[in-house]
């Protein structure tokens, strides 16, 4: 039996032990799934992703990267493991410019490799590569999200986490986004999304998983969750939106 | 006015600047204002003239002076090893205290006052060993030569300016080229994501400790060499290294130097126009000026 390739068992997590905001998650995403997490604001999604990458204390439970316990591993040597993440917000370092913002990423990887997989995020982020002496903190918001990525990805990781990737774009630049993690999904990365843009997410996803109150509620293939009016109206508030518009 | 004010606030400048450099690196790194660290300048001087006074014990060759300089061999020998010794102490006083502080999450002004403590237990410690009588690595006495344009300075007075440029440079080097100074920049900006993108935040902080004890060490050495060795040393430089780093721009190596170099000149001129007793002000209006009018100083960044 193959591996997952990101599994969660009773985790529990929070910035504060006595507050935990994830409360007990069994979470499996299996090799090549592009995974969704929605759920109504405060349900824990982020808490959940920032748990795992190691950012927000793990109090109970445990996380396992392909099958290997990576729950007590510093946050910093988890991009090392395997396991990238990409946080919603100041997800660049603006003061550097877009090359610096690639070789401090690609400082784990071996000296020979460097240049090469730079080199590699350069020709399939056709943006960033043509003037990579650019200050990151002058990119557009699209592009900022492609440098981010690019970071991530420079590592050949087996797991992308991506916390609300298109927070705060325009819609056509949130298409291209969700266009290249459909990309980065296809060559055979497993990515976890968090996203409040429910029906854009769940559009490329393969399988969404809906929390609230930092608990699994409901688990589904995409495709069907986006056809079930009763999980659209209770937890991804489209039926909010509808009664709103009535007279 | 006399023109040789400017080679006094260019020598002071420079010492204030090496010494701001570690202030700003610690500051933008470990996001508080470290008021001990002007206690490595003078704990950098003091195990230099400890060092230098053992290795001369062992051979009265190396202290002969070296060509035109006032001190002999022991005294770049024992810098060598008094600036690794000094960049250990500021380790062990993080690993102490600050460190532990941090690991319980405390807040910056406890982090403040907790400097304030090991300043003041640190400058104990060194009267306590040394005494508080001035000392020097040299009793020779140097003539100041004439370097052009109505200015004069002494072969140690050039040195130590050189020393200093170099200094800057290669920080500055170490800063823009080098993984663990992109490593150092990352973290200052952003220490979450640094370690996100798999940057060893701990090891950035004890490089940040050991480079920035390191150069008050250079900085304490050189005005110990031009000035005196006395435990309030780096006590007397305080203000100064934070004006100087605050003008600077927390954070930008760069511009602690030149903000020394304003210090410096300041200073000197502040002495010629007003009088010598005015030297001490000069800092203080600098820092509240630069607050009040650009907090982000000449070099740094809008937050």
């Amino acid at each position: 039996m193959t591996a997952a390739a990101l599994e969660t068992r009773g985790l529990v997590a929070g910035y504060e032990p006595d507050l935990p905001i994830v409360r007990g998650v069994d979470l499996t995403v299996a090799p090549g799934e592009l995974l969704v997490l929605l759920g109504p604001n405060g349900a824990g999604k982020s808490t959940l992703v920032k748990a795992i990458a190691g950012v927000v204390p793990v109090h109970a439970g445990s996380v396992h990267l392909g099958g290997r316990d990576i729950t007590r591993v510093a946050a910093h040597r988890k991009i090392g493991e395997g396991l990238a993440f990409v946080p919603q917000t100041e997800n660049i370092f603006a003061r550097m410019t877009i090359h610096e913002n690639l070789q401090l990423a690609a400082a784990i990887l071996p000296k020979a490799l460097r240049a090469e997989k730079i080199d590699a995020m350069y020709r399939r982020f056709a943006d960033l590569g043509a003037k990579p002496s650019r200050l990151a903190g002058a990119l557009s918001g699209g592009q900022r999200q492609m440098l981010a990525v690019a970071r991530a990805l420079i590592v050949d990781p087996p797991v992308l986490i991506l916390d609300e990737p298109s927070a705060g774009l325009s819609p056509k630049i949130v298409g291209e986004v969700f266009a290249m993690l459909k990309e980065i999904n296809a060559g055979g990365v497993t990515v976890i999304l968090v996203e409040q843009n429910v029906k854009a997410a769940l559009s490329i996803a393969s399988r969404a998983v809906i929390l609230v109150e930092g608990r699994i509620r409901h688990e589904g293939a995409a495709a069907a969750l986006l056809g079930d009016p009763l999980v659209a109206k209770l937890y991804l508030g489209t039926g909010h939106t509808q009664t709103a518009e009535q007279p | 006015m006399n023109p040789q004010f400017l080679m006094d606030g260019l020598i002071a400048g420079a010492m204030i600047g090496l010494g701001a450099i570690g202030v700003t690196l610690t500051y933008s790194i470990l996001r508080f204002a470290n008021f001990a660290h002007g206690e490595f300048l003078s704990w950098g001087a003091y195990i230099a003239l400890a060092l230098s006074g053992g290795i001369g014990l062992l051979s009265t060759t190396l202290v002969k002076p070296i060509g035109p300089f006032s001190f002999g061999w022991s005294l770049p020998l024992a810098a060598v090893l008094a600036i690794g010794l000094t960049g250990l102490l500021a380790l062990a006083v993080d690993a102490a205290l600050f460190g532990r502080l941090r690991a319980r999450g405390g807040a910056v002004i406890i982090l403040v006052m907790a400097s304030f403590g090991a300043s003041l237990a640190l400058r104990s410690l060194l009267e306590f060993l040394f005494t508080s009588k001035p000392a020097y690595y040299t009793k020779a006495l140097q003539i100041a030569v004439k370097i052009g344009g109505g200015l004069r300075a002494t072969p140690d007075q050039l040195l130590s300016l050189g020393v200093a440029l170099v200094t800057v440079v290669a920080i500055h080097l170490l800063m823009t080229r080098t993984g663990i100074g992109r490593s150092m920049r990352a973290v200052s900006e952003n220490p979450a994501l640094a370690g996100i993108a798999g940057v060893d935040v701990r090891k950035v902080i004890r490089v940040v400790w050991f480079v920035g004890a390191a150069l008050a060490c250079v900085a304490g050495i050189m005005t110990g060499l031009l000035v005196q060795i006395r435990p309030y040393l780096g006590h007397d430089l305080l203000l100064p290294l934070f004006a100087a780093a605050i003008l600077g721009g927390i954070g930008s190596v760069p511009g602690a130097m030149i903000a020394g170099l304003i210090v410096g000149l300041s200073e000197a001129a502040a002495v010629q126009l007003i009088g010598a007793e005015w030297r001490a002000a000069v800092s203080f209006v600098i820092l509240v000026a630069v607050l009040l009018l650009r907090p982000r100083g000449l070099f740094g960044r809008a937050a």
